[in-house]
């Protein structure tokens, strides 16, 4: 009831006119850029977020949350019409999607994933709305060491559980809780690994880690191996409407999609690239068509992208609640957050009451605005596809350099924009992951802060977080999920 | 065989990193009041970390290479790589002196060349009114403060 009322209030906020335009305009800007094949949603925000610094947090962080949907949706109309999934939630829409627009059918594919998007993402955000007041709660039981903990958590199973090779994941994570050292030290003022640069004092800010790994590591990338040639852009031929049994088949596994992809939103499983292809093989398990599967079905469309859109929105309950980004993306929100001096948490939804619940209607307003825009606007995404790659990095490029340059109006930021692309460019060359450092970046320092305070409350006993019962629980979930692949793997090789 | 020379080298690296991170974490005080611990612990463990992880990536390399690689028959095609470095470091250089949108228009030049662009003058024409309307959106709209440089005189004096 409090909830509703809170939200209430936030749709007060939500539908200020100003407000109300600057959802409109990270919607559209989003789904712009989030159309370019090749750019990820992490991409997409990290090179939007110079856009809102002169915005007030309120209008900034919304049109942030248009983003962020927008940049999700735009690229399932990339990967419908090109085949070249720009991350790699999309590749579950990718074998149904372009084989429907190919069979002729883009338009039916186009419309089951806008409106299958709209359908989860307005079910989410009302699992959001209901689920954020508890966990809150929850939440303010939490002291330093509990936090501690879940943040170890997060590190491990993004890093280590999740991905190709646990070694090079925890490479990534290091990496990125180096860089989150650099700069002053939050509680005593120590200048650490700055080596006298003013710049660096500031510490790494998380946009030019991102743009420098996703757009000029990419960049350098692509020019060098030209791989990823341009693929030929599918027309979108006849009607956008769908037909009865498109509807008819297309609505279970909306609904199907959002249970499935909404909870894994939550748990730092990676992002949506597990629960899409989960919902990718419960559609191919239960549908009455199975001849159709791999020649353009059209519930392995609307499967993957509801979930998609629900793990995206199930995303924002640990960030906003508890402050823990699970995914790339949501550590540069968390960045955009930070920019603005706010750290989300349970105190959040207390101190910045208008904010946070101002964020949350604007979800529902932002689905509404996706679903409005994107039909019609087809033409105009598809126009975007067909930016030849010469021009496309080029501009790309224009822009992320920009977003560095920005900060501090220096060329100290382009140079280490530089040193990251290279560093990026390394990392896709040798199959090195490059979220978890990111994640690392951003969620190091905040580690560090509650790990001594901590040890502060302690007086320096480290036995805090063995003793406590939250942090116990958490730390033995971490190490359970560090040992088991390789106790099974164990327990396999003795019974063989 | 190059494959594996290279891991080996980033291997190396990594530990190199952490023995860097080591030694600078030596010069950082270690007092840190009730904590017992000061702005010295948590790089140091960091440092250990990525020893470890160096040492561990370098016992795969030379055990028959990293586990789980995606096998690339590409081949790296080194001008197009230049192209692209040497758009961003002209633009590192420029934008400061000569200002956004010629600091911009060199960069977007340079890399869609890079990405096979034979046709400069179209590419021109396209960087300038793209850096020119990003400069103005910038500055008029969000009041986001970029140098004007050369070109303060024609865009109005805005920026530094």
């Amino acid at each position: 009831m409090e909830a509703l009322n809170a939200l209430l209030a936030g749709f007060g906020v939500a539908l200020q006119p100003m407000n109300l335009m600057w959802g409109f305009i990270g919607v559209t800007l989003g789904t712009f850029v989030g159309v370019l094949p090749g750019v990820g949603p992490a991409l997409t925000v990290a090179m939007l977020l110079p856009l809102t610094v002169k915005l007030d947090p309120t209008g900034a962080l919304i049109m942030f949350a248009g983003i962020y949907y927008g940049a999700m949706f735009g690229g399932s109309t990339t990967t419908i019409l090109l085949n070249t999934p720009g991350e790699s939630a999309s590749i579950a829409t990718a074998l149904e999607g372009n084989r429907m627009a190919k069979a002729g059918r883009a338009g039916p594919a186009l419309a089951t994933s806008a409106i299958g998007s709209f359908v989860a993402g307005t079910i989410a955000t009302l699992l959001l709305t209901l689920l954020a007041p508890l966990v809150v709660d929850l939440a303010l039981k939490f002291g330093p060491a509990d936090y501690f903990a879940l943040m170890v958590f997060a590190f491990i199973t993004v890093a280590a559980v999740l991905g190709k090779s646990t070694v090079r994941g925890l490479t990534s994570l290091f990496l990125g809780l180096f860089l989150g050292l650099i700069g002053i030290d939050s509680q005593t003022g120590q200048a650490r690994f700055a080596f006298g640069v003013p710049e660096l004092l500031d510490g790494v800010d998380v946009v030019v880690l991102a743009v420098g790994l996703f757009a000029v590591g990419e960049a350098l990338y692509v020019a060098a191996y030209q791989s990823r040639l341009a693929g030929t852009v599918e027309k979108v031929k006849g009607s956008l409407l769908m037909s009865a049994a498109d509807w008819k088949r297309s609505w279970p596994a909306w609904l199907r999609a959002t249970a499935i992809g909404f909870p894994f939103g939550t748990i730092p499983a990676g992002g949506a690239e597990i629960p899409t292809f989960l919902s990718y093989a419960t559609e191919k398990k239960l549908t009455k068509h199975p001849e159709e599967f791999g020649k353009g079905a059209i519930e392995g469309v609307a499967g993957p992208e509801a979930a998609n859109n629900a793990s995206a929105t199930g995303v924002l309950v640990p960030l906003l609640t508890l402050g823990i980004p699970t995914s790339a993306t949501a550590a540069i929100l968390l960045g955009a957050f930070q920019n603005y001096g706010l750290q989300p948490g349970p105190l959040l939804f207390d101190s910045q009451k208008d904010l946070v619940w101002g964020l949350i209607a604007s979800l529902y307003v932002g689905n509404v605005i996706l679903l409005i825009l994107n039909l019609p606007l087809i033409g105009i995404w598809v126009k975007v596809l067909e930016i030849p790659k010469d021009l496309l990095y080029a501009g790309i490029l224009v822009f992320a350099t920009l977003g560095a340059y920005s900060l501090h109006q220096s060329w100290v930021d382009l140079a280490t924009l530089y040193v990251f692309g290279l560093l990026g460019f390394a990392m896709r060359r040798w199959d090195i992951p490059v979220g978890p450092a990111v994640i690392g970046l951003i969620l190091g320092p905040l580690a560090e802060t509650q790990f001594r305070r901590a040890l502060s409350i302690s007086q320096g006993d480290a036995s805090v977080f063995v003793t406590q019962p939250i942090s116990a629980t958490l730390l033995a979930i971490t190490a359970l999920l560090l040992i088991a692949p390789w106790l099974v793997r164990r327990l396999r090789r003795t019974s063989s | 065989m190059i494959r594996s020379r290279a891991e080996i080298a980033l291997s190396l690296g990594v530990v190199a990193l952490g023995v860097g991170v080591a030694a600078v974490t030596a010069t950082l005080p270690s007092e840190g009041g009730y904590a017992g611990i000061g702005p010295n612990f948590i790089p140091a463990v960091v440092a250990a970390g990525t020893i470890l992880l160096g040492l561990w990536l370098s016992f795969e390399a030379f055990t028959g290479g990293w586990r789980k690689r995606d096998e690339q028959s590409e081949v790296f095609a080194p001008s197009p790589f230049l192209w692209v470095s040497a758009g961003l470091f002209a633009h590192m250089l420029l934008i400061g002196w000569a200002g956004f949108v010629v600091a911009g228009t060199v960069l977007f030049v340079c890399v869609a060349r890079g990405f096979g662009s034979r046709r400069p003058i179209r590419d021109l024409l396209i960087a300038l009114v793209l850096s020119v309307g990003i400069f103005l959106f910038f500055v008029k709209l969000l009041n986001v403060n970029l140098p004007a440089g050369w070109l303060a005189p024609l865009l109005g004096g805005a920026g530094i």
